[in-house]
């Protein structure tokens, strides 16, 4: 960590992450509609245009959104290094990368490639600045330590994911004759794998122990971890270059990738139960939730290399378990911490307690708690839709209804925030 | 033979321990334990912040430690301080909403100012003041 880092300027703007965290929701609803419009049951059919639209508007709409915001604020906190320009880099990749999602996802919808040709650059352009800018931040801390390597490796993955994905777009809308299901098959592994996993474990490292009061992670698993997934992710992606490979070939390459993420789930579900403040927290619930599902995801995942017959299903069970379960429980469950935490920081860099909502006064809890079961149920319906069409409809209805309650609250925070700071304008002189 | 950083961060977590065990009795609505629980947390809160403010920062700086960084560690002290006057002012009234809401806002504040001083400037301590480690300790005992 570097002295910079104990500036008070260190932060972005307030408005910096919140425009990310209020667009977010927005695209988790359209999600559900995408879904709506589909033609039979999406989540049978994996491949589907509606079901490639949907996917996208969760994890670029709205994974993607709120990390790209968020990020901003976890890298003075996790490696003591804020990221350059933040207000430019956040323009640079909040406009495009909506246009980017909107455009891809019609493109798929109504099959025109001329929207897809106007969304790989968008999205393309929304990346790199966002990779520069973090590379840039991560070159600048000077401190050594595990998370910075995971991150720097996430970061990396998100630039082959990137890429994969523009070159996929690109190819789909000339009609290319390309290898599109190893091509995808790789853009998913490191979008997923690589880029959501390795940046889950290097923030988690940090911020478990910090926020949780949990023991610290033992230190041989941070040193190998996320070097060890990412080397098993580079493994299970080579396997792909040839045109045939031996099935035990993949068979290893796959177990050693899931037993990996499965320990890191254990690992922090352990500490977690180890954890010193064990008052009743939603977010906290949130992110138990998400290292649950993290662990059935890899036990899907498992279990489908042992029962090749059931294989399909139990691998469309892990990406169900790992996308809505694991990635979206944790996001969520950070928002609901990170939103009350900003509102209250910058009202009160004025330097006046008084008349300051504490964080419980800004997004009420009574509501963090019905997100939090209707998530859950969400999560259920989704594990039983691909073969349930009434469970296929609950899970739109579920990710509707979580879109407006996570904007609700959002836009809850953001209200508190004016009308407060209002305030504090008026009675001052 | 302790470093600076091991010293301070193992009185870091001494607090936060103070900490979960006072917000555990005060959202039970136990409100003698929390008492109790809350001065100890108190209490030992203003004697780390009189340890660093009155004896490792005047150090630090005089040494030609950075004073710039000093300045942002003296003010996020004054930053909680004042939550935990208004904790305390939560616990006179038994007020567990109020109670809950400060000392969630309280833990994210602290763990933050804590991760910073464990991760720049104790280590800089360290570095500095590595000689006169051992009357630094007394010194930070009696303060």
């Amino acid at each position: 960590m570097k002295l910079a880092s104990l500036s008070a300027e260190q932060a972005p703007p307030i408005s910096v992450p919140l425009r990310f965290f209020i667009a977010a929701p927005i695209f988790l609803a359209l999600a559900a509609l995408l879904l709506a419009m589909a033609d039979g049951n999406p989540f049978a059919e994996p491949h589907a245009p509606a079901q490639i639209a949907a996917t996208h508007h969760v994890t670029l709409g709205f994974m993607a959104m709120v990390m790209l915001g968020a990020i901003q604020q976890l890298l003075p906190v996790v490696i003591g290094s804020p990221m350059p320009a933040s207000r430019l880099v956040a323009w640079l990749t909040f406009l495009p990368l909506i246009a980017g999602t909107l455009s891809l996802s019609a493109g798929f919808m109504l099959g025109k490639s001329e929207l897809l040709n106007l969304s790989w650059p968008l999205l393309g352009l929304a990346f790199l600045v966002f990779i520069a800018a973090s590379l840039t931040s991560l070159a600048r801390a000077t401190a050594k330590n595990a998370t910075k390597t995971a991150l720097l490796l996430s970061i990396l993955s998100l630039a082959g994911a990137v890429t994969l994905g523009v070159l996929l777009a690109r190819g789909y809308a000339a009609g290319l004759p390309l290898p599109y299901a190893r091509l995808a098959a790789a853009h998913i592994s490191l979008a997923l794998g690589g880029w959501v996993l390795l940046l889950v474990i290097g923030v988690s490292y940090q911020v478990v122990p910090m926020f949780q009061l949990t023991p610290n992670y033992p230190k041989w698993l941070t040193a190998g971890l996320a070097p060890a997934i990412f080397a098993a992710l580079l493994l299970n992606l080579a396997l792909l270059v040839p045109e045939s490979v031996p099935q035990w070939a993949r068979f290893i390459a796959e177990s050693i990738f899931w037993s990996l993420a499965g320990c890191f789930a254990v690992a922090t579900i352990r500490l977690q139960n180890q954890r010193r403040r064990r008052v009743p927290d939603a977010a906290l619930s949130f992110f138990r939730l998400g290292m649950l599902s993290l662990l059935f995801a890899a036990l899907f995942s498992l279990a489908a290399l042992l029962l090749p017959a059931a294989g399909d299903q139990l691998r469309t069970l892990s990406a169900l378990a790992f996308l809505l379960g694991f990635a979206l429980s944790l996001i969520q469950g950070m928002l609901y911490k990170i939103v009350p935490f900003l509102v209250w920081f910058h009202l009160f860099r004025g330097g006046i307690s008084a008349g300051i909502p504490n964080m419980k006064n800004i997004i009420p809890e009574a509501w963090m708690w019905r997100h939090l079961w209707l998530h859950g149920g969400t999560l259920l319906a989704a594990l039983l839709a691909p073969w349930w069409n009434v469970a296929a409809w609950l899970v739109m209805l579920g990710l509707l209804l979580q879109g407006a309650l996570l904007g609700y609250g959002v836009f809850t925070g953001i209200a508190v925030y004016r009308r407060t700071l209002r305030k504090i304008e008026q009675t001052s002189p | 033979m302790h470093t600076i950083a091991e010293h301070m961060t193992a009185d870091h977590k001494a607090c936060d321990n103070e900490f979960a065990v006072a917000e555990q009795a005060a959202l039970e609505g136990n409100w003698s334990e929390a008492e109790t629980a809350f001065k100890t947390f108190n209490d030992d809160m203003a004697r780390h912040f009189r340890m660093e403010e009155e004896v490792l920062f005047p150090a630090l700086v005089s040494a030609g430690g950075p004073s710039g960084p000093v300045h942002i560690m003296r003010m996020e002290h004054t930053q909680i301080r004042g939550l935990l006057e208004q904790m305390a002012a939560a616990v006179a009234q038994k007020d567990e909403q109020e109670y809950g809401g400060l000392s969630e806002t309280l833990l994210m504040v602290m763990q933050q100012h804590n991760n910073k001083e464990e991760n720049i400037l104790y280590p800089i301590a360290d570095q500095i003041l590595a000689k006169e480690r051992e009357t630094l300790f007394d010194r930070m005992q009696a303060a």
